[in-house]
């Protein structure tokens, strides 16, 4: 009984003294734990993966091209079934259509049909493409710019880039300089042509506004980034750019909800919404080049 | 057979086309090839939807005093191309700013080889 | 017009698969320049002028500067790894 209760004392003890764990008395047994089988060496992982990889990459191209097969074969039976081509009596040339051509002209000032459709009948959609050129404009911008002093420049790209400045500064380009002191009058006038006569004849914003954009490109090329930017730098870019877009939805806005096509003066909206697509698309293609080639407006 | 062809032209060589630019999208390993795949497929389906709006003897749709014209073509399908023209430019220029950055960072452009240096750099 | 609008389609699918199976970059970048053009010559005949000065001034025009800008960042204009 002494050596019982010492063992039974001192077991105490020794537990409250955190030196011994008591005995397992649960009623559930826990399953035996699974024991994963052994990981294969890395040669073995390598190995294995190299044969799933060449297994992927050969038998992936005759997957696509039996899909690509099969798809064109369904959409060519949909072709069958189309009504015949140039067919006056299409169901897509319904009554919408025939009051475009008709009330286009009174009711818009457009005598170009699809100009005066896209500018004011279905503006909502020019304006939502505009946002999407200068959402695409923003994201280049985020992705591709480079501050001049940050250190993810690559030593050799900005030697080879410095370089290359000097050398154009003291030996111009013959070719390219004569040939834009001959043509860069021409294609500003050009644009401006285009996009003012938007509503008589075929043109309008976003024509205009790309001829813009690349007599822009072509003066940055001749005469070197730093001439365009006297006239023409980032924060003026960024003012032009939002004020097109906000042009835009403020007189597409007045212009729907007072009243559409029973204003006097609607006429004159077409033209200045044009303009204000114009301004966009220029910046837009302008953008895009300087962001590709320098990495900076 | 051959005047079903002969009539549907635009849409076949559409459909074509939107396969060759699918099969380029899926298959080609190099990226610029795809983005190349890509706007092929964007120009089938503008040919398709601005076909749909031709009629036999039209002509441009600009009304005015040029010259009293009967048959006008559809200006619908016409303005809903305009859009996706620029549309397609943008994306374009998105995909290429991408493969940018990816070169920068990874120095290749080649699937695989982009694939292979990945998994090295997540081990 | 019907033959010229043929000539033409069979144009555009030529260049399309031209495009795909060209060993350079710049090559595949040139073919797709052609077919822009050929797409832009169809919106002419399809009676849409608008089209045509867009996907004249915006395919073969930024969209290639762009693809060109692009080979010369990635030092892709000497060629790729096929040769």
């Amino acid at each position: 009984m002494n050596k019982t209760e010492k063992n039974w004392k001192s077991q105490f003890v020794s537990w409250v003294n955190g030196e011994r764990e008591p005995k397992d008395r649960t009623l559930f047994v826990m399953e035996r734990r699974h024991i994963a089988p052994p990981r294969p060496t890395p040669e073995e992982q390598d190995r294995r993966e190299r044969h799933r990889l060449y297994r992927f990459l050969h038998g992936y191209p005759l997957a696509a091209l039996i899909i690509c097969a099969v798809l064109v074969c369904v959409l060519l039976t949909a072709v069958a079934a189309m009504p015949d081509f140039g067919d006056p009596d299409n169901p897509t040339n319904n009554e919408v259509a025939e009051h475009y051509l008709e009330y286009s002209y009174e009711e818009t000032g457009a005598a170009n049909v699809v100009t005066g459709m896209i500018l004011s009948y279905r503006g909502f959609d020019t304006l939502g493409e505009s946002c999407v050129l200068f959402l695409a404009v923003s994201c280049v911008t985020l992705l591709l710019r480079r501050e001049p002093g940050c250190d993810e420049e690559d030593p050799d790209e900005l030697r080879r880039r410095r370089q290359e400045d000097e050398l154009r500064r003291r030996n111009p380009d013959v070719i390219l300089t004569q040939a834009a002191k001959l043509l860069i009058p021409c294609i500003f006038l050009f644009a401006v042509y285009v996009l003012l006569h938007g509503e008589e004849s075929p043109g309008g914003g976003f024509s205009g506004g790309t001829i813009l954009g690349c007599g822009l490109i072509l003066c940055s090329s001749a005469y070197g980034p730093e001439n365009v930017r006297r006239f023409f730098n980032s924060r003026i870019f960024s003012a032009v750019r939002t004020f097109g877009l906000l042009l835009y939805a403020g007189l597409y806005g007045f212009y729907i909800f007072m009243g559409a096509n029973g204003l006097e003066y609607g006429a004159s909206f077409t033209m200045a919404i044009d303009l204000a697509v114009g301004l966009v698309v220029a910046c837009t293609v302008y953008g895009f080049f300087a962001l590709f080639s320098r990495g900076e407006i | 057979m051959l005047d079903l062809i002969v009539t549907n032209r635009f849409a076949i060589t559409a459909v074509v086309l939107f396969g060759i630019g699918l099969l380029n999208v899926m298959v080609q390993k190099n990226l610029i090839k795809k983005v190349v795949g890509f706007n092929i497929m964007d120009s089938a389906v503008f040919l398709l939807l601005a076909s749909l709006g031709y009629v036999d003897g039209g002509t441009a749709p600009i009304v005015g005093d040029v010259g009293f014209h009967p048959l006008y073509i559809n200006p619908i399908p016409s303005g809903l191309v305009l859009t996706g023209i620029v549309v397609s430019v943008s994306i374009t220029a998105f995909a290429l700013a991408l493969i940018q950055r990816v070169y920068r960072r990874y120095g290749t452009i080649e699937l695989d080889e982009l694939l292979e240096r990945a998994k090295k750099e997540a081990d | 017009m019907i033959i010229l609008e043929g000539i033409l389609l069979a144009g555009l699918i030529v260049t399309a698969v031209a495009a795909a199976l060209c060993k350079r970059l710049l090559n595949t970048v040139i073919v797709y320049m052609a077919f822009s053009l050929i797409m832009a010559v169809l919106w002419s005949l399809l009676q849409s002028p608008d089209l045509a000065i867009t996907e004249a001034a915006v395919g073969a025009g930024i969209s290639s500067i762009l693809f060109f800008l692009t080979l010369k960042k990635i030092h892709g204009l000497k060629g790729t790894r096929d040769e």
